[in-house]
Protein backbone atom coordinates (compact mmCIF):
# COMPACT_ATOMS: atom_id res chain seq x y z
CA UNK A 1 0.00 0.00 0.00
CA UNK A 2 1.39 3.44 -0.81
CA UNK A 3 2.19 5.57 2.10
CA UNK A 4 0.74 8.53 2.86
CA UNK A 5 2.56 11.61 1.91
CA UNK A 6 0.88 14.77 3.75
CA UNK A 7 0.77 17.98 1.88
CA UNK A 8 2.96 20.77 2.37
CA UNK A 9 0.57 23.61 3.70
CA UNK A 10 3.58 25.48 5.21
CA UNK A 11 4.69 25.99 1.31
CA UNK A 12 1.23 26.71 -0.10
CA UNK A 13 1.41 29.44 3.13
CA UNK A 14 4.80 30.56 1.98
CA UNK A 15 4.47 31.15 -1.82
CA UNK A 16 1.11 33.11 -0.44
CA UNK A 17 2.77 35.68 1.38
CA UNK A 18 5.29 36.15 -1.00
CA UNK A 19 2.57 36.50 -3.65
CA UNK A 20 0.92 38.64 -0.96
CA UNK A 21 4.36 40.64 -0.12
CA UNK A 22 5.04 41.23 -4.01
CA UNK A 23 1.73 42.48 -5.29
CA UNK A 24 1.33 45.14 -2.30
CA UNK A 25 4.94 46.37 -2.92
CA UNK A 26 3.87 46.62 -6.50
CA UNK A 27 1.03 48.43 -5.58
CA UNK A 28 2.70 51.07 -3.67
CA UNK A 29 5.59 51.46 -6.55
CA UNK A 30 2.80 52.15 -9.03
CA UNK A 31 0.95 54.51 -6.66
CA UNK A 32 4.11 56.58 -4.95
CA UNK A 33 6.75 57.05 -8.10
CA UNK A 34 4.22 57.56 -10.50
CA UNK A 35 6.05 55.28 -12.99
CA UNK A 36 5.93 55.74 -16.92
CA UNK A 37 3.35 53.64 -18.60
CA UNK A 38 5.08 50.75 -20.23
CA UNK A 39 7.19 50.43 -16.73
CA UNK A 40 3.98 51.06 -15.16
CA UNK A 41 2.20 47.70 -16.69
CA UNK A 42 5.53 45.57 -16.97
CA UNK A 43 5.57 46.00 -12.76
CA UNK A 44 1.87 44.88 -13.16
CA UNK A 45 2.74 41.70 -14.51
CA UNK A 46 5.67 41.26 -11.68
CA UNK A 47 3.49 39.71 -9.09
CA UNK A 48 2.50 37.35 -11.76
CA UNK A 49 5.31 35.36 -11.45
CA UNK A 50 5.25 34.79 -7.60
CA UNK A 51 1.17 33.48 -8.16
CA UNK A 52 2.07 31.08 -10.80
CA UNK A 53 4.79 29.88 -8.16
CA UNK A 54 1.62 29.83 -5.45
CA UNK A 55 -0.90 28.17 -7.82
CA UNK A 56 1.58 25.38 -8.87
CA UNK A 57 2.47 24.48 -5.05
CA UNK A 58 -1.15 25.01 -4.62
CA UNK A 59 -2.03 21.80 -6.91
CA UNK A 60 0.66 20.26 -6.25
CA UNK A 61 -0.25 20.25 -3.08
CA UNK A 62 -3.81 18.94 -3.97
CA UNK A 63 -2.42 16.15 -5.75
CA UNK A 64 -0.60 14.96 -2.43
CA UNK A 65 -3.97 14.68 -0.91
CA UNK A 66 -6.70 11.87 -0.41
CA UNK A 67 -9.66 11.81 -3.11
CA UNK A 68 -12.00 13.05 -0.08
CA UNK A 69 -9.78 16.21 0.50
CA UNK A 70 -9.79 16.67 -2.98
CA UNK A 71 -13.27 16.47 -3.40
CA UNK A 72 -13.64 19.11 -0.56
CA UNK A 73 -11.21 21.34 -2.37
CA UNK A 74 -12.65 21.31 -6.05
CA UNK A 75 -15.78 22.10 -4.21
CA UNK A 76 -14.90 24.96 -2.55
CA UNK A 77 -13.23 26.14 -5.65
CA UNK A 78 -16.35 25.62 -7.56
CA UNK A 79 -18.00 27.72 -4.33
CA UNK A 80 -16.06 30.59 -4.95
CA UNK A 81 -16.12 30.73 -8.61
CA UNK A 82 -19.84 30.52 -8.50
CA UNK A 83 -20.50 33.28 -5.40
CA UNK A 84 -17.06 35.76 -7.15
CA UNK A 85 -19.72 35.48 -10.47
CA UNK A 86 -22.71 36.20 -8.72
CA UNK A 87 -21.18 39.24 -6.73
CA UNK A 88 -19.71 40.89 -10.30
CA UNK A 89 -22.31 40.48 -12.37
CA UNK A 90 -24.80 41.16 -9.17
CA UNK A 91 -22.62 44.41 -8.83
CA UNK A 92 -22.92 45.17 -12.40
CA UNK A 93 -26.87 45.37 -12.66
CA UNK A 94 -26.44 47.37 -9.73
CA UNK A 95 -24.37 49.87 -11.44
CA UNK A 96 -26.96 50.43 -14.32
CA UNK A 97 -29.65 51.41 -11.87
CA UNK A 98 -27.26 53.06 -8.83
CA UNK A 99 -23.76 54.80 -9.56
CA UNK A 100 -21.57 52.59 -7.17
CA UNK A 101 -19.07 54.23 -4.95
CA UNK A 102 -15.83 54.04 -6.13
CA UNK A 103 -14.50 53.89 -2.66
CA UNK A 104 -16.79 50.69 -1.91
CA UNK A 105 -18.68 48.37 -4.05
CA UNK A 106 -17.28 50.09 -7.26
CA UNK A 107 -13.85 49.19 -6.69
CA UNK A 108 -12.41 45.73 -7.90
CA UNK A 109 -9.58 45.95 -4.80
CA UNK A 110 -12.83 45.99 -2.29
CA UNK A 111 -14.35 42.83 -4.07
CA UNK A 112 -10.88 40.73 -4.42
CA UNK A 113 -10.80 39.54 -0.57
CA UNK A 114 -14.66 38.51 -1.67
CA UNK A 115 -13.21 35.22 -3.03
CA UNK A 116 -11.20 33.97 -0.45
CA UNK A 117 -14.22 34.29 1.83
CA UNK A 118 -15.98 32.55 -0.75
CA UNK A 119 -13.44 30.07 -0.90
CA UNK A 120 -13.74 29.36 2.51
CA UNK A 121 -17.37 29.59 2.93
CA UNK A 122 -16.90 26.63 0.20
CA UNK A 123 -14.79 24.51 2.68
CA UNK A 124 -17.25 24.72 5.04
CA UNK A 125 -19.81 23.58 3.42
CA UNK A 126 -18.03 20.82 1.88
CA UNK A 127 -16.38 19.61 5.30
CA UNK A 128 -19.99 20.06 6.80
CA UNK A 129 -21.42 17.52 3.90
CA UNK A 130 -18.80 14.95 4.21
CA UNK A 131 -18.82 15.33 8.40
CA UNK A 132 -15.38 16.85 8.84
CA UNK A 133 -15.92 19.54 10.74
CA UNK B 1 -24.12 2.57 -1.07
CA UNK B 2 -23.62 0.97 2.47
CA UNK B 3 -20.81 -0.69 3.40
CA UNK B 4 -19.02 -3.05 6.10
CA UNK B 5 -16.10 -0.91 7.10
CA UNK B 6 -17.14 -0.41 11.03
CA UNK B 7 -17.53 -4.47 11.23
CA UNK B 8 -14.58 -5.20 9.50
CA UNK B 9 -12.79 -2.55 10.92
CA UNK B 10 -14.05 -4.10 14.15
CA UNK B 11 -13.01 -7.73 13.60
CA UNK B 12 -9.42 -6.47 13.08
CA UNK B 13 -9.85 -4.35 16.12
CA UNK B 14 -8.67 -1.47 14.35
CA UNK B 15 -9.59 2.30 14.76
CA UNK B 16 -10.18 4.65 11.84
CA UNK B 17 -7.15 6.27 12.23
CA UNK B 18 -5.47 2.32 11.95
CA UNK B 19 -7.30 1.81 8.62
CA UNK B 20 -6.67 5.37 7.41
CA UNK B 21 -2.91 4.67 7.83
CA UNK B 22 -2.69 1.12 6.29
CA UNK B 23 -4.51 2.61 3.02
CA UNK B 24 -3.10 6.11 2.62
CA UNK B 25 -6.20 8.43 3.45
CA UNK B 26 -6.83 10.47 6.77
CA UNK B 27 -8.78 9.31 9.11
CA UNK B 28 -11.15 11.73 8.70
CA UNK B 29 -12.19 10.53 5.20
CA UNK B 30 -12.28 7.15 6.07
CA UNK B 31 -14.83 8.18 8.27
CA UNK B 32 -16.63 10.02 5.40
CA UNK B 33 -16.52 7.15 3.60
CA UNK B 34 -17.43 4.70 6.94
CA UNK B 35 -20.95 6.88 7.48
CA UNK B 36 -21.66 6.83 3.51
CA UNK B 37 -21.30 10.46 3.19
CA UNK B 38 -18.26 9.78 0.34
CA UNK B 39 -18.44 7.10 -2.57
CA UNK B 40 -14.87 5.64 -2.46
CA UNK B 41 -13.22 5.36 -5.97
CA UNK B 42 -12.65 1.68 -6.92
CA UNK B 43 -9.18 1.81 -6.57
CA UNK B 44 -10.07 2.84 -2.60
CA UNK B 45 -12.27 0.14 -2.60
CA UNK B 46 -9.76 -2.22 -4.06
CA UNK B 47 -7.51 -1.14 -1.40
CA UNK B 48 -9.82 -1.18 1.52
CA UNK B 49 -10.97 -4.67 0.17
CA UNK B 50 -7.09 -6.03 -0.35
CA UNK B 51 -6.51 -4.76 3.68
CA UNK B 52 -9.64 -6.51 5.33
CA UNK B 53 -8.70 -9.75 3.46
CA UNK B 54 -12.33 -9.65 1.39
CA UNK B 55 -14.55 -9.11 -1.77
CA UNK B 56 -15.18 -5.86 -2.58
CA UNK B 57 -19.32 -6.83 -2.54
CA UNK B 58 -18.70 -8.03 0.76
CA UNK B 59 -17.55 -4.17 2.26
CA UNK B 60 -19.93 -2.21 -0.37
CA UNK B 61 -23.35 -3.04 -1.19
CA UNK B 62 -26.12 -1.34 -3.72
CA UNK B 63 -29.13 0.10 -2.04
CA UNK B 64 -32.61 0.02 -3.76
CA UNK B 65 -32.43 3.52 -4.78
CA UNK B 66 -28.47 3.14 -6.19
Amino acid sequence: MEKIQKPKNNQIALYSILWSLLYATCMIVIKKFDPSKTLGIMISFIPAITFVLFINRFIKNINLMDEVERRIQLEAAVWAFSLGLLLLMTLGLLDLVVTLKKEYWGNISFIIPGFFVFYAIGIVISRRKYNQL
Amino acid sequence: MKNNIKVERAKKNWTQGDLAEKIGISRQSVNSIEIGKFIPSTVLALKMAKIFGASVESIFQLEKQD
